[in-house]
């Protein structure tokens, strides 16, 4: 052939330079990826939201029962897990919610964002994704926009489910929809944050880990602020997204122009998210890639699971272990609330101690499944190796499937034990010193031991999923939200909705005394489980 | 010689996609095979089978006389593998990769490993996340070839490589054919098959379509011959007329067909009478081999028969 096509000019883009070309289509199919975890996330925040409000109501039946929960949650160790005391005076259900269920919905919703804007916009970078996106006529701005818009469908989605819950309760709508604002101006924020992070990280890892320990850091910057001046008249608090959020003040001053601030913050991160992304290369970040060694002494497949793991492993101990010193911390004011009282003394037969007792027992149960979450994270890692085809390498050296499993669950079984262990003692030490008294170290870490074999129990259910479905692997998580549901709520749930749940076979210690069958009972089942879910292992295809 | 690598009928079915479809395939210990087809044709799901990653259906595998689904670990310890597409774990060093995996097999040979490392041009202080597809590769090769062990299983293992390193890759092989290893070179570059195997199996849908030795293979299919004439329009309907001789063109100066093998002699004796000028014949490349398996496939992706 001789003739030639004579290559047609190129179109001239006159808007800008096309930067954000094919946003739309990239937030199509990030929206559609998603579906189901937004719709899960709203739905479950909201229940949560709602019971929360409904436990409120029937725990604290009238306003003396408030106003001496408000005493208690003034103490600086309850403030710094609670909110900054907007209200105390008048402690109302809407007071009380807005105080202390607030921060407890940020957190989470804080997370998705980052999650959300690392999954959409910096991991399609790592496994190749994005380059084929990009090199289609898309912007190099546009994967940002999509992944902040389908964050915002996110957050927003999960503000309106819970704004619309709240319509159903007693509460003021005014009130619900100033938190519900609040909820939402956090996650733009961290969004923005995680947008941020994206462009400096060297990786999706990177960039995950460097919004999730904004989220820490701007905690704790609340807690503290908080603590040092209530009603959020502390500088640091105000250099915090929590605190401005809380600041409004919901059901107390319904205060709007606190928003302010966090959507100004939106609006300069994202700013500087676009402007960092013309300066950096596609898929690596502003932070330079560093060498590292040439010889490796990792020699195991434990070794191997740590280090691809610790950073988040260390996240969890740790969120964990400062949970129980305040929970700990706050046991001299719960005593204290029970001695001042006469009234509420008489609904603690026990006295005071035995108030401080069944506090630390609920907690130390809930840190149970902190730790089981912790646990399930280690076996998602392990599926998500083996999706990767990682596994197959180890396999096709003289690695026998069982001793790869044995290390997985193994490592995830020594962190659950050692965390808790670690939380009782800390949980013990912080409540002898508040309370000036001696004897609850013994007391905490026995807790946490039986409450750990819990833990163990639900890793055996990952191992079990992980061997019979690793891609239903999802089931872990709803179990997992399960039992902290039953155990945080199962006071007023119908009776027997715990009955899966391995925690409410185990006796809560030190509020229960010790009963060794149903200890022992579930531990067996534990490796029963683990066991059945090993077998399972050994027997299916690879998934890659 | 016992067979390294024996599989007959074996079947695999994901699903309702039936992968490998009565699949045999037979390496003798001591050689480099090469293992044909295209894409999705089996080849990756039959090398996954013989490392016990999966689990066969029906047939009968046996891998250095042992089962790869219960043996695994045994047979583990005297075979390595390089996949087609390396993933390294994002934050570990290829080095500390190769050390890793090294270690977790019971030791390699740490002077064959630097050696391989300074061969292949590998900077093994870049952690895995930042590593091109093909230093990905030379990892793995890097992990595989410094194991001491009797059989190494390759899956299409050159996928991204330079053609120098492709080279050195042929070179490396070669050494180890020559210290008695067994190779199973699955590949589609079939230029390096050539080079490397004494013999083939070429695959397709799931079973093996042929199989051989290249010379038994060269047997079976035609000659290319080129002559050039001074009557090309003449020498072209003498050697039409002839039994085996197919696809006969001719141009001012040159008469151009395809041989078959038994039709040779009579070629030659008919091609004198037409002022033989110049003679170029070239048995069947691997790649004609491959694609006459593959004819009725090229039609349908209507590719012209002069190309084929």
């Amino acid at each position: 052939m001789t003739t030639s096509v004579a290559p047609a000019p190129v179109p001239v883009v006159t808007a800008g330079r096309g930067v954000l070309v094919g946003w739309r289509g990239l937030l199509r199919l990030a929206l559609r990826a998603d579906r189901f975890r937004i719709v899960v996330w709203a739905v479950v925040v909201a229940w949560l939201v709602l019971a929360s409000v409904r436990a409120f109501d029937s725990l604290y039946v009238d306003a003396a029962a408030r106003q001496a929960r408000a005493e208690l949650i003034a103490s600086p160790a309850a403030t710094a897990l609670a909110g900054p005391g907007f209200g105390l005076d008048d402690y109302t259900v809407g007071a009380m919610t807005a105080n202390e269920l607030g921060l407890w919905i940020m957190i989470p919703v804080a997370i998705m964002a980052v999650l959300a804007v690392t999954r959409h916009l910096r991991a399609p970078e790592e496994d190749g994704r994005s380059e084929l996106v990009r090199s289609q006529p898309v912007g190099r701005d546009a994967p940002v926009v999509a992944g902040l818009v389908a964050a915002v469908v996110a957050v927003v989605a999960v503000g309106a489910a819970t704004f619309v819950l709240l319509i159903a309760t007693d509460l003021e709508p005014a009130g619900s929809a100033v938190l519900c604002a609040a909820v939402v101006v956090v996650g733009l924020v961290f969004a923005a944050v995680s947008a941020v992070a994206a462009q400096v990280a060297g990786s999706a890892r990177g960039a995950s880990a460097l919004g999730l320990a904004a989220i820490g850091v701007t905690v704790v910057l609340r807690a503290v602020g908080d603590a040092r001046g209530p009603r959020s008249t502390s500088v640091l608090t105000w250099l915090s997204p929590f605190g401005w959020s809380q600041a409004t003040a919901p059901w107390v001053l319904d205060r709007w122009w606190p928003l302010l601030v966090g959507l100004a913050a939106t609006v300069v991160l994202v700013g500087l998210a676009f402007a960092l992304v013309a300066r950096r290369d596609h898929g690596s970040g502003l932070l330079p890639a560093r060498v590292g060694r040439a010889h490796g002494r990792l020699g195991t497949l434990v070794g191997l699971a740590w280090r691809r793991q610790r950073t988040s492993l260390v996240a969890w101990s740790v969120a964990i272990v400062l949970t129980a010193l305040l929970v700990g911390a706050v046991a001299g004011s719960v005593a204290e609330f029970v001695e001042s009282d006469s009234a509420i003394a008489e609904l603690f037969p026990a006295g005071s101690s035995g108030a401080v007792a069944s506090a630390t027992a609920m907690y130390t149960a809930f840190l149970a499944v902190l730790a089981a979450a912790c646990a399930g994270t280690v076996l998602g890692a392990a599926r998500g190796e083996e999706d990767a085809g990682r596994v197959g390498h180890l396999l096709a050296l003289p690695v026998s499937r069982t001793r790869w499993l044995v290390a997985q669950v193994g490592l995830a079984a020594l962190v659950v034990v050692l965390t808790m262990l670690v939380a009782g003692l800390v949980m013990g030490v912080a409540a002898d010193l508040s309370l000036g008294e001696s004897g609850w170290v013994g007391e905490l870490v026995g807790a946490a031991a039986v409450q750990s074999v819990g833990a163990l129990a639900v890793l055996g259910v990952a191992v079990v999923v992980l061997g019979w479905a690793p891609r239903w692997y999802g089931v872990v998580w709803a179990y997992v939200a399960y039992t902290g549901v039953v155990t945080m709520f199962g006071a007023i749930l119908p009776d027997g909705t715990d009955v899966l749940s391995p925690f409410a076979a185990l006796p809560r210690l030190p509020a229960q005394p010790m009963h060794w069958p149903p200890v022992l009972m579930t531990l067996v089942l534990a490796l029963l489980v683990s066991a059945a879910g090993a077998a399972a292992y050994r027997h299916r295809d690879l998934t890659a | 010689m016992t067979d390294v690598v024996a599989v007959d009928g074996l079947v695999k079915s994901f699903g309702r996609t039936r992968a490998l479809d009565g699949l045999d395939l037979h390496v003798a210990a001591g050689e480099v095979h090469g293992f044909l087809g295209p894409n999705g044709a089996g080849k990756s799901t039959t090398i996954r089978v013989l490392l016990g990653l999966l689990r066969s259906d029906e047939g009968a595998v046996r891998l250095l006389g042992g089962d790869p689904w219960a043996d695994a670990v045994a047979l583990h310890r005297r075979l390595a593998y390089v996949p087609g597409d390396v993933t390294l774990w994002p934050n570990l060093t290829g080095g500390e990769s190769i050390d890793l995996l090294g270690r977790l097999r019971g030791g390699l040979d740490p002077a064959r490993r630097d050696d391989l490392v300074a061969r292949f041009e590998l900077d093994p202080r870049v952690k895995g996340r930042a590593y091109s597809k093909g230093n990905r590769q030379k990892v793995a090769l890097v992990a595989a070839l410094a194991a001491d062990v009797e059989l190494l299983l390759m899956d299409e293992p050159t996928s991204g490589l330079d053609p120098l390193m492709e080279a050195l890759f042929q070179e490396v092989v070669r050494e180890a054919a020559a210290e008695g290893r067994t190779v199973l070179l699955s590949s589609h570059v079939l230029a390096q098959v050539e080079a490397l195997a004494g013999r083939v199996t070429i695959i397709r849908s799931g079973r093996a379509v042929a199989s051989g030795s290249l010379d038994e293979l060269r047997g079976l299919t035609r000659t290319a011959v080129v002559a050039g004439v001074r009557d090309a329009a003449g020498a072209r309907t003498a050697l039409a007329g002839l039994a085996g001789v197919h696809h006969v063109t001719a141009d001012d100066e040159h008469v151009t067909l395809d041989v078959e093998p038994d039709a040779l002699d009579a070629v030659l004796a008919a091609l004198p009478a037409h002022g033989v000028r110049s003679l170029v014949a070239h048995p069947p490349t691997l790649e004609d081999l491959f694609l006459r398996e593959y004819s009725d496939e090229l039609a349908t992706l209507r590719v012209p028969e002069e190309q084929r």
